[in-house]
């Protein structure tokens, strides 16, 4: 019983972002950015920009740090005068909710009532999805910092949203890659797949079934599993793999459930007779459940920091973040990307040389930015950023109190070397707007 | 395909599983619909509060007396304590004003309800996922491993469905909220305070459902939203089982939660439409469900 501990103190470190705290941030953003804008009054408009992002739901956990992140990089900003020195950022945060009818209501209601010129987020595709057709509509631009469903640069292409972090298709390809080594090595011949069954995971499962075809001929899919988004009880699930006895078991699964299916798996001893490559780990789960996750395995993920640390862009992010909360909490993937979507505002608007949504898409549209990740350039097809997927083994190292990927043997796939081959592949996905 | 005879056992040890904690939680919404006439759309939420109280709790203890797992049965016994205080407190204050209206405006108050639990918890415990953290190490089975904490599972959802079968069939509270069932004017007319009946068997209801939270703790993250995902299914259970019988609500619970897990192994992609099936079908040929009384119908 010894090595028991409850999650308390860590969870004092990794402090939640509570209502009341949400609203401080929110407002905090607003004064941070308002300052700037007495100082230079006259200088120049503010620019509005909506941040949506669910903070209940499935993919609550992933937004706390970009909540905390973001009002300190519009300060950062707007110390320099805002967009192009006279254009101060203010920040409206509004919850999603992880449903896309409450996200679509808010990204209109952001653009109707509070006038904002940008929206960053959302997590969850579906709900990222809906508010394209609204900033289509609205002529706003769109920063997908986290949502990746490959459907929204390819099918639901809108020339607005620009994607920040690897799609659906680029991660499932690069875990392929991965696998490849995997399979050749261990000779296994079979495998399952367990998926949330919505727009991220049926996506992502696809990719990942076709890539891997393509790349170990001779590998069976067994069969595909699909649970409700949501799900309390993975036991028939687990059990269901464990019956099949595939060599291994490729997981699309994120948030909540993800967190709820590693340590439902472990208790029932799945990772002792199938392996579980590729399931996606991002900074957050590798400091939520840095007990239970099993040690080992082959996780993803999509800009962690720990695999940066050379770039001054991440330096001075993580100095920004852990001057304001502290040298125990860490930005994980989804600040990260978030950070690199208004930091991409912000160069975009200099590109372009006015904050007009339309001059500042245009500017971007196969523009190369700086961000947290290096340099990195938009595809001018679909406006996917050309982000690298990063796939590892989980170990403790004495750095850190949670487990990382194993810098010795992380794998960094460009995102350029997965993404859809040609703009004529894309072209044809992609769907006529008005 | 063709499975051996420990994958099936596992699989049908995962179905008595879902199928108990199925059970933990309807059983009350069965109970608080059977007695009252109410449709609590709040339960699940108040069960999730109840997760929240429960890991406050476990950390206090953990923090001020060391740590032990052991802390998770005190904790869970003042949680449902709380809870069954708060229940009754809702009945008092609340549902107590409902009794003659309309199922729509019941609804319309529970879910309220759900609305402003919801927003409390936000503002106390914030949005991360929050676990007691217990190091189970799975058990060899045959030739394979299952979850240990599956059978602390079976075991506590039969524990609470003999207790309530006892309870009802064999204390003279229970015998009276029985027949409070079947007339609360005849219960009424033999000087029983109904109004305090129904009070403590919404407490009662609420106290099993947060009871049944400590219960998932170990195994089951708690995090917002996870009530509404509960609720569905509870419904169903309880629809398909009969309002009011906690035997229905039992047997409908064995029934989803061994269905919903061979359909996963066998036929995955249908898996839920079965559940749904056998509700649509038992709402056509028993609307009062397997073990209610057409009296509730």
């Amino acid at each position: 019983m010894g090595d028991r501990i409850s999650d308390h103190k860590w969870s004092g470190v990794l402090k939640s972002m509570d209502r009341r705290e949400f609203i401080l941030s929110s407002a905090a953003a607003g004064i941070l950015t308002m300052t700037p804008r007495f100082a230079s009054a006259g200088s120049g408009e503010v620019f509005r920009v909506g941040v949506t992002l669910p903070t209940t739901g499935a993919g609550a956990n992933y937004s706390v740090r970009p909540i905390k992140g973001l009002p300190l990089i519009a300060a950062q900003i707007n110390k320099r005068g805002g967009l192009l020195g006279k254009h101060p950022i203010e920040l409206h945060f509004r919850d999603t909710q992880t449903k896309p009818a409450a996200g679509t209501r808010e990204a209109r209601s952001l653009i109707l009532n509070e006038k904002v010129q940008a929206i960053l987020g959302t997590w969850s595709s579906a709900v990222a999805m809906g508010i394209q057709e609204i900033v289509h509509e609205n002529k706003i631009l769109h920063f997908a910092a986290t949502s990746n469903s490959s459907k929204i640069v390819n099918e639901n292409y809108t020339p607005y949203t620009f994607q920040f972090g690897p799609n659906s298709r680029m991660q499932s390809a690069a875990t392929v890659v991965a696998m490849k080594t995997l399979i050749e090595k261990k000779g296994w011949k079979k495998y399952v797949t367990l998926g949330a069954d919505y727009e991220w995971g049926r996506d992502a499962q696809s990719v990942f079934v076709k890539e891997l075809a393509k790349a170990s001929p001779g590998i069976e899919l067994k069969k595909e599993l699909w649970f409700r988004l949501g799900e309390t009880d993975f036991s028939p699930y687990i059990s269901a793999v464990m019956a099949l006895k595939p060599d291994f078991l490729f997981g699309a699964i994120a948030g909540k459930d993800n967190e709820t299916f590693l340590q439902q798996a472990k208790a029932a001893g799945l990772f002792k007779r199938v392996a579980y490559p590729g399931v996606f780990l991002p900074v957050t789960e590798l400091m939520q459940q840095r007990r239970t996750l099993p040690r080992g395995i082959i996780g993803l993920n999509r800009c962690p920091f720990f695999a940066n640390l050379d770039n001054p862009m991440m330096q001075s992010y993580i100095k920004t973040f852990q001057d304001e909360f502290g040298t125990d909490d860490w930005p994980d993937d989804f600040a990260c990307m978030y950070f690199d979507a208004l930091n991409g505002l912000d160069q975009g608007a200099k590109m372009a040389g006015s904050v007009s949504p339309d001059a500042i898409k245009d500017a971007l549209k196969g523009a190369t930015i700086d961000t947290c990740r290096g340099r990195l350039a938009f595809r001018d097809c679909n406006n996917q950023l050309d982000a690298p997927s990063y796939v590892g083994e989980v170990v403790d190292t004495p750095d850190y109190p949670f487990p990382i990927f194993d810098p010795k043997t992380l794998v960094v796939v460009k995102g350029s070397d997965v993404w859809l081959p040609t703009c004529e592949e894309v072209k044809k996905l992609q769907k006529k707007r008005a | 395909m063709v499975y051996d005879l420990t994958s099936l056992l596992i699989q049908l040890l995962s179905g008595l599983s879902r199928a108990m904690m199925l059970f933990l939680l309807a059983s009350g919404l069965s109970l608080i619909f059977g007695v009252m006439n109410i449709l609590n759309f709040a339960h699940a939420t108040l069960w999730m509060l109840a997760g929240y109280l429960t890991y406050t709790l476990f950390q206090f203890f953990t923090a001020t007396m060391g740590e032990s797992g052991w802390w998770l049965l005190p904790s869970t016994f003042l949680a449902t304590a709380a809870l069954f205080a708060l229940g009754c407190l809702i009945e008092f204050v609340l549902i107590r004003r409902m009794y003659d209206r309309e199922l729509p405006e019941q609804l319309l108050l529970t879910f309220a309800l759900i609305l402003i639990i919801g927003d409390v918890i936000k503002m106390i415990w914030g949005v991360d996922n929050l676990r007691i953290y217990m190091p189970i190490e799975p058990m060899e089975f045959f030739d394979s491993f299952v979850n240990p904490y599956s059978f602390v599972v079976i075991g506590v959802g039969v524990a609470v469905a003999a207790g309530l079968w006892w309870f009802l069939h064999h204390t003279r509270y229970g015998k009276t909220i029985r027949a409070a069932v079947h007339s609360r004017e005849m219960v009424s007319a033999l000087g029983i305070r109904i109004g305090a009946m129904y009070t403590a068997v919404f407490g009662l209801g609420v106290a099993v459902a947060a009871m049944s939270a400590g219960v998932f703790l170990p195994i089951v993250p708690i995090g917002l939203g996870i009530d509404m995902d509960l609720i569905v299914q509870c419904f169903a259970v309880v629809v398909i089982g009969g309002f009011g019988s906690i035997l229905g609500t039992f047997v409908a619970s064995i029934i989803v939660g061994v269905v919903y897990s061979f359909s996963v192994l066998i036929w995955p992609d249908g898996a839920l439409a079965i559940i749904f099936v056998i509700l649509v079908a038992v709402l056509i040929w028993r609307p009062w469900g397997l073990f209610g009384t057409e009296l509730r119908s």
